[in-house]
């Protein structure tokens, strides 16, 4: 397995730096790509590998978005169900969604993503200015 | 003659509070040239974050529809940097950001097939008369679901765009022929 996915931030497409050898992963910036599959494609296919070796260890994964479209809202929701059901597989999963205090829309957002966490634990917190 | 033609064009939209305006064929470039543009406008205006946020978002939720589901279809070869071999399909829109008081407003305009106007007037009322909660309710059993037929995107652009508004979205059609009508969507923010 890779030891991380590293995908550097567009205009159009957010950060993406997976460290899966310290099991932090994070996702930051803007969402609004032209194609959803073909940016979070391999997105996916990384989170799968890595989630299926997990096990029983412990995860910690960062939204840290400023804006994202309604199709990437659905990939989002795809990256959420994935790290539930890894926790329901006895992984211990941390999901931080971080969210600008001045944007209540994400904050909504982040709360409507979070309602669906149950195995894995939900944290809503506020971007560092 | 030439310059009289083209600022009358230009009077006509600054009547209207028209700040932006782009009528052609919509292409993802364009939706990111405009998108700057108009992010650097908002912050010159000063307009606060989460009204910057939302005016974008409506941008982009509008752009995307009539990238997507306008009915005036080109077909055009790929640009020489893709490997796209097939012909692909370019389709027109016309879309328009401007003032009217203190709001900002994003009108966008496209064709669409006349058997499709009951359809998007019965589903667009619906989203105008919901609550702010009714319209997350929605939104999130809608997040769950599979993409509708001929959807080519998550189906919850319409509710992104009532929800980031202020006011409730104002819509309407115009018969052009036989097979098309003329949709018009408008959200103020």
């Amino acid at each position: 397995m890779r030891d991380k996915l590293d995908i550097e931030p567009t205009s159009r497409t957010p950060a993406v730096a997976f460290d899966f050898v310290n099991n932090h992963l994070k996702i930051s910036g803007e969402s609004y790509p032209e194609d959803v599959t073909e940016f979070y494609g391999p997105v996916f296919s990384a989170l799968d590998t890595y989630l299926g070796k997990l096990s029983k260890g412990t995860c910690r994964f960062d939204f840290e978005l400023i804006y994202l479209n309604s199709s990437s809202a659905k990939a989002v929701m795809m990256l959420m169900d994935k790290l539930e059901a890894a926790a329901n597989n006895g992984a211990s999963v941390e999901v931080h969604w971080f969210y600008d205090k001045e944007d209540d829309t994400m904050q909504e957002l982040g709360e409507e993503f979070g309602e669906d966490l149950e195995a894995a634990k939900f944290h809503l917190e506020k971007m560092a200015d | 003659m030439l310059a009289g033609q083209l600022m009358d064009l230009r009077s006509m939209l600054h009547t209207q509070g028209v700040i932006f305006a782009y009528s052609g064929y919509v292409t993802e470039p364009v939706l990111s040239g405009v998108g700057e543009a108009l992010k650097q406008k908002l912050t010159i205006d000063d307009a606060d974050t989460k009204t910057l946020r939302s005016v974008f978002a409506i941008f982009v939720e509008q752009m995307q529809n009539m990238i997507r589901y306008s009915a005036e279809i080109v077909q055009t070869q790929p640009p020489p940097a893709s490997d796209a071999v097939a012909l692909m399909e370019i389709r027109y829109g016309i879309l328009t950001i401007g003032r009217e008081g203190d709001d900002y407003v994003v009108c966008a305009g496209n064709l669409i097939q006349r058997t499709d106007v009951e359809r998007l007037r019965a589903r667009l009322s619906k989203i105008r008369d919901m609550s702010k909660e009714e319209l997350k309710a929605l939104y999130k059993e809608k997040l769950r679901a599979d993409p509708e037929q001929g959807s080519k995107g998550a189906g919850l652009g319409f509710m992104e765009i009532a929800r980031r508004a202020t006011r409730p979205i104002e819509f309407d059609f115009a018969d052009i022929d036989g097979d098309h009508a003329f949709f018009a969507l408008k959200a103020t923010i």
